[in-house]
C-alpha cells in the first residue's frame, strides 16, 4: 500500500472520530432535551438543559477528540481532518496539490462513516431527533450570517495551527491540546449561530446519513459549510504569513 | 586521551573516540557506534524520516542505560 494511501486511510479514522464523537455529542444532546420546553425559538433544544453549558459540553467532546486525533495520527497524515485546513496549507503551498484532492475525499468519506456509525451505535433518534448533530443556521439567522460565523471560526482555528504547529519556531506538544480547546471554545461562543462546523467534512457526514436514513434534508444550507470554513482558513494562512513577514516558513 | 574503561582494567591503550552522553575517553574496543533514525515534521505535516542517518559514539555504559541490551 502506498504511503499516500495509509495517510489517507489516517485522515479518514480521524474524521471518523471527530464526527462520531463530536456531532455525536449534538445528537445526543438534542435527544436528552427531546420535549423540554425551550422556552425561545432560538433554542432549538442544545441550551434547554444548562444554557450554554449545553454547548460549552459538546465544544468539550470536540477539544478532547480533536486532541486525541492530532497526538495519535498527527505524524501518520498531519491530521488535518478538515478540508479547509487542508486548502488553507495546499494555498499557501506547504502541502502538496497531488495530495490535496486525496485528503479532502477520505475526510469526506470519514465524515459520513461517523455518521453511519453513530447512528448504528443510538438508533434512529440520533437520526430523526438529533439529526446526527448536522449544523445548519439557527431560527433568525440568515444565509450570510451563516457564513460570516463560519468564516470567523475557521479564521480562528487556522491561526492557531499555523501559530502553534505550522510555524517552526512553535514550542513542540501544545498543539492537540491548543487546537482542541480553540474548537471547544468556538462551538461555546458560535454554536447557537450556525452550528460552529468550521470543518466540510463534519457537515458533510451527516448530511448524506440524514438523507440516507431518513432524517431532515438539509443540503439547501451546505454551500454556507464549504464558503465560509475555506474562506475563514485561506485568509488566515495568508493572514499568518503576512503578519510574521514570511518568517514561519523560513524558520 | 587513554581508554578510560581499559585505564579501569589496568591496561593503556589510546582513545580514538569520546562518548557523546558521558564525555569518556574510548577506544575503538570500547567504543560503540551506531546510526540514529531521524524524522522530521508532524502535526499538521506526516513526518517523515529523513534520509541521511545522525551517527552516535557511546560508551559501553551509556549505551546499556540508554538501550537496555
Amino acid at each position: 500500500m502506498s504511503d499516500l494511501a495509509k495517510r489517507c486511510i489516517a485522515e479518514l479514522a480521524g474524521t471518523t472520530l471527530l464526527v462520531y464523537f463530536g456531532a455525536g455529542a449534538a445528537a445526543i444532546t438534542l435527544m436528552i432535551a427531546r420535549g423540554t420546553d425551550t422556552g425561545t425559538p432560538f433554542n432549538i433544544g442544545i441550551g434547554a438543559l444548562g444554557g450554554l453549558g449545553d454547548w460549552f459540553a459538546i465544544g468539550m467532546a470536540f477539544a478532547i477528540v480533536i486532541a486525541a486525533v492530532i497526538y495519535s495520527m498527527g505524524r501518520v497524515s498531519g491530521a488535518h481532518v478538515n478540508p479547509a485546513v487542508t486548502i488553507a496549507l495546499w494555498a499557501t503551498k506547504r502541502f502538496p496539490a497531488g495530495d490535496t484532492g486525496a485528503y479532502i475525499i477520505a475526510q469526506l468519506i470519514g465524515g459520513a462513516l461517523g455518521s453511519l456509525l453513530f447512528a448504528a451505535s443510538a438508533g434512529m433518534d440520533a437520526v430523526t431527533i438529533g439529526g446526527l448533530g448536522a449544523t445548519t443556521p439557527f431560527p433568525g439567522i440568515g444565509y450570510s450570517q451563516a457564513i460570516l460565523a463560519e468564516a470567523i471560526g475557521t479564521f480562528v482555528l487556522m491561526m492557531v495551527i499555523m501559530g502553534i504547529a505550522v510555524d517552526r519556531r512553535a514550542p513542540p506538544g501544545f498543539a492537540g491540546l491548543v487546537i482542541g480547546l480553540t474548537v471547544g471554545g468556538v462551538i461555546t461562543t458560535t454554536g447557537n449561530i450556525a452550528g460552529a462546523s468550521l470543518n466540510t467534512a463534519r457537515t458533510f457526514g451527516p448530511y448524506l446519513i440524514d438523507s440516507l436514513l431518513g432524517g431532515p434534508d438539509l443540503w439547501v444550507y451546505f454551500p454556507i459549510y464549504i464558503i465560509g470554513p475555506i474562506i475563514g482558513a485561506v485568509v488566515a494562512a495568508f493572514f499568518y504569513d503576512y503578519i510574521t513577514g514570511g518568517e514561519a516558513k523560513a524558520a | 586521551m587513554k581508554c578510560y574503561i581499559c585505564a579501569k582494567e589496568g591496561r593503556s591503550s589510546d582513545a580514538v573516540a569520546v562518548c557523546i552522553v558521558c564525555g569518556m575517553g574510548l577506544c575503538t574496543e570500547h567504543a560503540i557506534r551506531e546510526e540514529l533514525e531521524m524524522w522530521e515534521g508532524g502535526y499538521p505535516f506526516p513526518a517523515r524520516r529523513v534520509k541521511a542517518k545522525i551517527p552516535r559514539i557511546l560508551c559501553p555504559e551509556c549505551a546499556f542505560a540508554l538501550k537496555g541490551k
